[in-house]
Parts: C-alpha cells; structure tokens; sequence
C-alpha cells in the first residue's frame, strides 16, 4: 500500500514540475484522440443519422454489422491496421507506420462504430412528432436534417463522449501501430502499460490521474453546455 | 368561381400494403372552414397530413391553389401549417420554438414583436412565457404555444387535428377562438378533424364524414355503431342502455355501421301515432338545439340511452311544436332509410 501512496506523490510531482516524458505522452495522446475524433464524428454523425432516420433495404443487416463493430479488440484492429501501412501493406509507401496519424486511423476504426450505433440509437428515440412539426413550420430537407440534429444533440454528444472514452483509453492500437516510441508515439495508455512494467508506478499513475482529469474537463465542459 | 385552396383527386393511400384512406374527390374552398369528423381509425389524421405534405400519397394528386404540390414545395412551405394532437415542442424555449418558422422562412429583423402578438392571441402573456422552456409548460400551454408557432406565420391553411382532445377546458377555449380568428384576420382556410360535432357544426361551412378511410357524406349525419342482434328473419337492432331497442334494417355484415339522415327522423307531436309496420319508435330526451349556420335548419340533439340522434325540424313543424332542453320526445324513423357501410 506504501508504494502506492508514494506513486500518487511522484506523480503529483511529476505533473506540476513539467516532467518531460510525461507531458509528451499527454501531448501525443491528445493529438492522436484529437485526430481520430473529429473524423469519426464527420463521418459517423451522418452515417448514424441515416441509419437511424430511414427505412431502405437492407437496414437491419447494416445496424447489426455496426453493432457487431462495437466489439472489436483494438488489438485485432491494431493488427489490421499494421498490415495495411506496413512496408509490405497496401499503404506502406504512405509512411503512416509507428506515426500518431496511423494511431488516429487506427482510433478512428475503433470510434466510428460506437459513433454511428449510438447516433442512431439517438435519432431513432427522436419524437415520431418532430419530423411534422418541422415541415409544418416550413423546414426544408436541410433544415430538417439539422434541426433534427440538434434536437438529439444530448444523444450525439452522449456518443461522442462514449467513443472519445474509448480511444483515450485503449492500448492495443497505440501499442501496435504507433510502436510506444518515446518523445514520439508513446502515449498515455502505453506509458502506462511501459512503466508500470518497469515497476515505475508514480510515473504510471501520474498519467493515469492526467487521464482522469482530461476526462473530467471534458465532462465539465460538456455540462456547461447542456446548461446553456 | 374562385378557385378551390384544395382539389384531391383519386386518393389513396396505404399503411405497409393496408389501405387507409380512399377519396376520389373532395373540394375545400377558399378561406372556408371544413369540419371532418369520424370515428378512431377513419382516416382523418391521414388525410390531414397528406393536404399538410408531411408525406405523399400512395396514389392520386393533391392540387393546391390549382398547382400539384408535393412535400417540401417552396409554393406549399410556411403557407400550410398542421397542429397535431398531441402538444409538441422543440427543446428550446417557448420564444424559439414560436420564432422558428420566421427563421426557416429567412425573415431579418425583430422577432420579438411578431412572436409576442402570436402569443397573445393563444392568451399568454409574452413577457412571462418567452424565457420558459419547454418542459416548463402544461399540456394546454404546450398546445397554445405550438399554435402560436403556427400563427406567427400568418398561414394560408391552418389544418388542426383535434386541437383540444388533450387540453384543459380554458386552453380549449383559447385556442378554438385564435384559430377562428386566423380566418378572420387573415381569411385562412382551417380544416378542423374534431370529435366535437356541436362545435364544428357552430362554426364550419361544411362538415365531411370519413368511415374507414372513405367519404361518408357530408353535413350532420347520424353513425351508428353495432353490435346489432337478430330478433327476426329480417329484423335486426341494437340494444339501448334505457332497455329499448334501436330497431334497423338487415345489416350487410355484423360490423356494419348505419347511418341515418337526420330529415329521415321526425319528432312525433303530442297524441301522434305512426304505421308501426314499417315505422320503428324511441322515446328520448332534447339536450340541444342548433341553427345550422349554412342551411338554416333547426336541428335537435336527442340522447337515447347512451346514443345521441341528430333530427332536423322541418320548418312546417316548427309553429306546432314546443321544444326545449329537457323535453321528453318520441322519434319515429323507417328503418329502410337506413345505409349502411
């Protein structure tokens, strides 16, 4: 128990003295989740809006194959991934391998399944009323996509935060594709997993609380909105 | 003569393959108020929504100041407006959700003015209600802001599907009188479905009948349901809550509803007595009397039972006759007037 009390010591140290490999690692987390996140919202929030508004054929199948996408181990998308921008993949010349744009498409595979099933769950509870009552007061198609939106607007950001939890915290994309090489792609996750190895555990819990707390501003931030 | 707001042309419309409504021609005049009444089930929402262009027809056209229109028209948008049964309202406060058609329809300027005389004709005082959101509302309030969104945009058909099926009897008031006044201000045409045949006889030009999707005349008319027993070969009824019987001609199928004319009954006068052959009678009691605004008839409400008979006074019989809520009357009608569907 004693080690653990001095890890939360160190690691207060470590954060408020500005120590060099921690805040790369927070720096390279937050690029990376930054990256990946922006585009799985662009695509997923449409993608899901439709899934979840129309009717076409073939709708259930493609629900169930989202669903299913939840489910994936990062570590098989890590691998997949690795394959493809490996110097023997089909993008290797792209050089995207042990680099933090190959651990965002590694991320952006992870979060856009999550993205697409919760914005459609979202928009499938939106009030059978609501479509009436846009077009009764003139909206137009695109007025009516965007009103739609933003009357689920709770829902999206429910599934934006869900999937920006998951990419924070996932290990085996960052660990395969971007290779945990310091000052470059070691993120926190990895870190973590690297230290706590090493038996540095102040420095595996000082990025575990950096976690926590950027988790925490953001729920902050998100509730500030939700107020307004 | 003017042109109709509405001409519907073959309609048809069906529900996953089921068939809900069926109407090969109805005509809504100009700046007219229309009555639809009917039972749960028979059609009116549908019909409302589809002259709304909240969807289109399975079959059939619906031309609209002459033109085909279709959802999303720009001719149609802002110009019709539909107010459901249900009070629904966006996730904003009341101002915004009252503004958000003059948004949509791209109108620069204040709002503040054009949305506070909306709620001032629903009865809500502006100042209060604005800042509340729309979870702070009761369901009668609810429906006069979602009828004060509609009104700001001075609309050219106003459609209300049971607008106080949900609403207290204030709201109800309220809201009955803002869309009267829409006609009279604006000179919209309103298209009301209401299961309060009183009220949309007080103040409609016409009132249609729809029955499982179809037209079932027009004006005051009397729908009655079954169950119907057998007592003979060919004689049929239905059992009254007062114990007497409601006797009709042999159904086409044991769901068959009956409609009987109102000129078809008549108030028999004191010590008057009928062919009982072919003349069936009921006793009854006056809860209503009413000037029809277009005809000017005099109809009686009469309550048998649990059952409310629409009967026209012929005005031959109007100087013999004493009438008042309350009297005790007889009814005679032939059963062969009957119709069934």
């Amino acid at each position: 128990m004693d080690f653990i009390l001095a890890g939360f010591i160190e690691a207060v140290r470590l954060l408020f003295g500005g120590d060099g490999q921690t805040w790369s690692a927070v720096a390279a987390t937050l690029k990376a989740s930054t990256g990946s996140m922006a585009t799985s919202l662009v695509l997923g929030i449409p993608l899901g809006f439709v899934l979840g508004y129309f009717d076409f054929p073939a709708k259930r199948q493609a629900r169930l194959l989202v669903d299913t996408a939840l489910a994936l181990p990062t570590v098989f998308i890590g691998l997949v991934v690795y394959a493809f921008i490996s110097n023997r993949g089909p993008l290797g010349e792209m050089g995207l391998l042990f680099t933090l744009p190959g651990i965002a498409i590694g991320q952006t595979i992870l979060a856009l399944p999550i993205v697409i099933a919760l914005s459609a769950t979202a928009v499938e509870s939106m009030d059978r009323h609501l479509r009436t009552l846009l077009i009764s007061l003139g909206a137009g198609r695109r007025q009516l996509l965007l009103s739609s939106l933003w009357e689920v607007r709770y829902g999206l950001l429910a599934a934006g935060l869900a999937a920006y939890g998951r990419v924070m915290t996932e290990v085996g994309i960052s660990m395969m594709v971007g290779g945990n090489i310091k000052w470059h792609t070691r993120t926190i996750t990895t870190a973590i997993a690297l230290e706590t190895g090493k038996g540095m555990f102040a420095t595996g819990i000082a990025l575990g609380l950096v976690l926590i707390g950027i988790a925490f501003a953001v729920n902050v931030c998100l509730s500030f909105l939700r107020k307004r | 003569m003017p042109q109709p707001i509405y001409e519907i042309e073959n309609l048809s419309h069906r529900y996953n393959r089921q068939p809900v409504l069926e109407i090969e021609r109805l005509t809504v005049a100009n700046s007219s108020i229309l009555g639809l009444v009917g039972p749960n089930g028979s059609g009116k929402s549908t019909l409302l929504k589809l002259i709304a262009f909240i969807f289109q027809p399975t079959e059939g056209r619906i031309l609209f100041q002459g033109k085909p229109a279709f959802p999303f028209d720009e001719a149609i948008r802002s110009q019709v407006t539909l107010l459901t049964q249900e009070p629904y309202l966006m996730k904003r406060t009341v101002f915004k959700n009252v503004a958000y058609g003059l948004k949509v329809r791209g109108e620069r300027g204040d709002w503040r003015r054009p949305v506070h005389d909306a709620l001032n004709l629903v009865g809500l005082d502006a100042e209060a209600f604005s800042r509340r959101q729309w979870d702070e509302l009761s369901g009668g309030e609810a429906q006069r802001v979602a009828l004060a969104a509609r009104l700001v945009l001075k609309p050219t058909v106003l459609l209300l599907d049971e607008p106080t099926a949900s609403v207290d009897a204030a709201s109800s008031e309220l809201i009955r009188s803002a869309s009267l006044r829409a006609r009279s201000e604006w000179g919209t045409t309103l298209v009301i479905a209401s299961h309060d045949r009183q009220w949309l006889h007080d103040v409609c030009d016409d009132v249609v009948h729809l029955f499982k999707g179809k037209l079932a005349g027009s004006g005051r008319s009397n729908m009655i349901f079954g169950p119907w027993f057998r007592e003979d070969d060919d004689v049929y009824g239905k059992r009254l809550d007062d114990d007497q019987r409601l006797w009709v001609s042999v159904p086409p199928s044991a769901d068959a509803t009956a409609f009987l004319d109102p000129g078809d009954i008549r108030i028999l006068g004191e010590g008057e007595t009928v062919d009982t052959a072919a003349t069936a009678v009921v006793q009854g009691t006056v809860i209503r009397l009413a000037l029809e605004k277009t005809s000017g008839h005099l109809f009686a409400d009469v309550r048998i039972g649990s059952l409310i008979l629409v009967v026209r006074i012929a005005e031959s019989r109007l100087a013999t006759m004493t009438l008042h809520r309350g009297w005790p009357v007889s009814l005679a009608y032939r059963p062969a007037n009957i119709r069934w569907r």
